[in-house]
């Protein structure tokens, strides 16, 4: 067949695009990609998102944010009525359970009471066979710990706050948990390891850095396993010329930092010690607890829900971490000495103010 | 001697295999086998295989890489519980280790890297045999030994990077035998030694691989172009006027003003060639040893620019945000031992009593 004149046309602007498809790099559609600078011009410090999965992560994780629950009515007047309340009583009868409804939708489906408790008796730590339910002996403690973290943590999730729905996203299980294995030891960074640093601080080498290549491959392990938890490359939080400099490092290093650190605190104080609570099919394969990393709540975004700022909807989850003068490293036991202080009508602890304009640093 | 059509116009003449040169003495002359002919070869290059010369050397050389080549497999392969499907799945990333840290120069079990160093010593013995029977080939052929010295350069690069482990002092620095385990070695390295882009012998050694490629590019297209006038027959044209070579030489002059000779070209790219490697070299050499940070050697050289800080940060406050060596001896790398659960209430039963079984419907 010969070629019509008019064919010509259409081939010369084929030709044409693919060039410029070439001339974009190996993306066919090169204009999906977003490019954001993140340092001082011409240090090619980039963060790369692809759009449109940039997108459907949108569309996935804020979509699904359960709506708030409707804002606590009245209380009956007087002392509250609860037994074995552990956690959770220096809040009103109304947002109590408020926030027991919200807590079956974040965790274990909304109105499934029973994934925690003894219907017949709510009250109890065990079913009325005795067994312990162990669901509930690990929400007490993580009820402290959204405390402890909203508390303490200021400086890594600022006044956005968590809940249980910031890692647990409608789930029994959070995502990330990680276990002991050969596999995971570089992970153990947030548990009991430190010194993620290799890099010498001056030219000539010297005793006081003997950091080996092999230590350097751990490191980098643990820095790409950051980089795929939060969904962003290198430069994020780095100028890659000098991985180790704080000067040319974007502030985002700075409150990565506190993360780590923040993991670290809950493994060791939370996450780990509920060891003899779970059953043994939720240990690892050496016996050991569940303990969270990074994509744990931040499931592949750089700030977890894209930083939907749900906690200010819920005062349950802000105030105190420790309840009734309970010592925090523990979960409490019948005949404790109790804080009488503590236990009355008080009303909800509230959310730090501000916290609509919430921004990513302190 | 054939034919001298080029690529696209060559005839593939069939006739006795030409043995070569005859060559004195028993040894260094003989050859293997009658020789054959390939029509595919003869579309590339010379359509006659063989008859091949192997030797001593090259028979000890081919045992060494067979023996390197086995241990390096057969390591990998166990590593995946002799799984054959896993095996193939995951070559890729499978690798065979240097002995870790701990170990320094000691020699260490089998399990632990020595099956690394085994194989480490026959596939460099199996290059240097090589090397061997590339310099005798030479001259027995009474040819200059180039060959065998442009060689000895990247074999330089090679053992480089075991001489500089033994300088640091730990064989755990050594290349791990694997595909993308070779290559993350790089980015460790790397990173571990301050950035190797500021390691001006990196820089020299890439200098030369780029040049190398340009002259490549420059010399083969100068050559391809005149063998329309038989350009290919280099030697015989450099004395006659009006050649090939001389339409080559005079292309040169009159685009750059300068030009090479049909000889020196030759000694340009054996140049290039042989110090990528060299410069290499002499970098790795120097890494660990002399300079441990090169990007502080960098700015203290006037070689790396500085940017302005992003972050501003106090001294306490980097002294805080610094991290810490992981230890001061390479040994410290982590090692893989379960830490004891964190202490918490010994039982279950102590969180809250079980209650009293009155009846209970289920």
């Amino acid at each position: 067949m010969n070629p019509s004149p008019n064919a010509r046309v259409p081939r010369r602007a084929l030709a044409v695009w693919s060039l410029l498809l070439a001339a974009g790099g190996c993306e066919f559609s090169s204009e999906e990609r977003a490019t954001t600078q993140r340092g001082y011009r011409g240090t090619a410090m980039e963060v790369t998102y692809d759009e449109r999965a940039q997108a459907e992560k949108y569309q996935q994780i804020v979509n699904n944010i359960p709506v708030p629950v409707p804002p606590a009515g009245m209380s009956p007047p007087g002392p509250l009525p609860w037994q074995n309340v552990q956690v959770l009583n220096d809040i009103s009868v109304a947002e109590f359970n408020r926030t027991m409804i919200a807590m079956s939708t974040w965790v274990a489906g909304t109105g499934n009471c029973a994934y925690c408790h003894n219907v017949l008796r709510p009250q109890d730590d065990t079913l009325p066979n005795g067994t312990p339910i162990y669901t509930k002996l690990v929400a007490r403690r993580m009820l402290q710990m959204t405390r402890h973290i909203n508390s303490q943590y200021a400086t890594h999730v600022a006044n956005t706050g968590v809940t249980c729905y910031t890692c647990h996203l409608g789930q029994p299980l959070p995502n990330g948990l990680w276990f002991y294995d050969k596999q995971t030891d570089y992970l153990r960074h947030y548990l009991d390891r430190d010194g993620a640093r290799v890099i010498s601080t001056a030219v000539e080498p010297s005793d006081a850095n003997r950091s080996s290549v092999k230590q350097t491959e751990w490191t980098y392990a643990l820095m790409i396993s950051q980089s795929k938890s939060l969904g962003v490359n290198c430069t994020y939080c780095h100028n890659t010329r000098i991985f180790a400099s704080w000067d040319e490092a974007p502030p985002q290093r700075v409150t990565a930092f506190h993360g780590i650190g923040m993991l670290r605190d809950l493994n060791t104080n939370f996450l780990a010690p509920l060891q003899p609570v779970y059953p043994a099919n939720r240990l690892g394969p050496m016996g050991d607890a569940p303990k969270a990393q990074c994509s744990t709540c931040h499931n592949g975004v750089y700030k977890p829900l894209f930083g939907a700022q749900m906690a200010k909807d819920y005062p349950a989850v802000w105030g105190r971490p420790e309840w009734a003068g309970m010592p925090f490293p523990g979960l409490g036991y019948p005949g404790m000495p109790v804080d009488s202080a503590a236990v009355t009508g008080v009303p909800a602890a509230l959310p730090p103010a501000n916290v609509s304009g919430g921004t990513n640093r302190p | 001697m054939l034919e001298y059509q080029n690529l696209f116009t060559r005839v593939q003449v069939r006739h006795a295999p030409d043995p070569g040169l005859a060559i004195p003495g028993t040894i260094a002359g003989a050859r293997y086998g009658k020789g054959t002919f390939s029509y595919l070869a003869g579309k590339i290059g010379d359509a006659q295989i063989g008859p091949l010369y192997l030797g001593g050397w090259g028979i000890a050389s081919l045992i060494c890489g067979f023996l390197a080549f086995e241990i390096i497999g057969l390591n990998m392969w166990a590593s995946v519980g002799w799984d054959p499907v896993e095996f193939v799945r995951r070559l890729p990333w499978l690798a065979l280790e240097p002995p870790p840290p701990e170990y320094g120069l000691r020699i260490p079990p089998l399990a632990h890297g020595g099956w690394y160093l085994m194989a480490g010593f026959f596939l460099t013995a199996s290059i240097i045999l090589w090397w061997i029977r590339v310099y005798t080939r030479a001259r027995a052929l009474k040819m200059g030994t180039h060959l065998a010295w442009a060689f000895a350069s990247a074999i330089f690069l090679y053992l480089s990077f075991f001489f500089q482990p033994l300088l640091v002092g730990s064989w755990s620095e050594m290349v791990p035998f694997g595909i993308f385990p070779h290559l993350d070695w790089t980015s460790a390295f790397s990173i571990r030694y301050g950035n190797l882009y500021y390691n001006p012998f990196h820089a020299l050694s890439i200098a030369f691989l780029y040049g190398s490629t340009l002259l490549f590019a420059m010399h083969a297209a100068t050559i391809l172009a005149t063998s329309r006038v038989g350009g290919e027959r280099e030697i015989e044209q450099i004395t006659d006027r009006g050649t090939a070579a001389e339409r080559s030489a005079l292309f040169w002059r009159w685009t750059m003003g300068f030009n090479a000779t049909m000889e020196s070209i030759h000694r340009w790219a054996w140049w290039f060639a042989v110090l990528v490697t060299f410069t290499g070299g002499i970098g790795i050499l120097l890494t660990g040893t002399v300079v441990d940070n090169w990007y502080l050697w960098a700015q203290k050289h006037g070689v790396a620019p500085n940017y302005p800080a992003q972050n501003v940060l106090t001294t306490e406050q980097l002294q805080e945000l610094r991290g810490r060596y992981q230890g001061a001896q390479p040994g410290d790398y982590p090692t893989y031992t379960m830490p004891a659960p964190a202490p918490m209430v010994p039982d279950t039963s102590m969180i809250a009593a079980p209650p009293p079984v009155d009846g209970g419907t289920q």
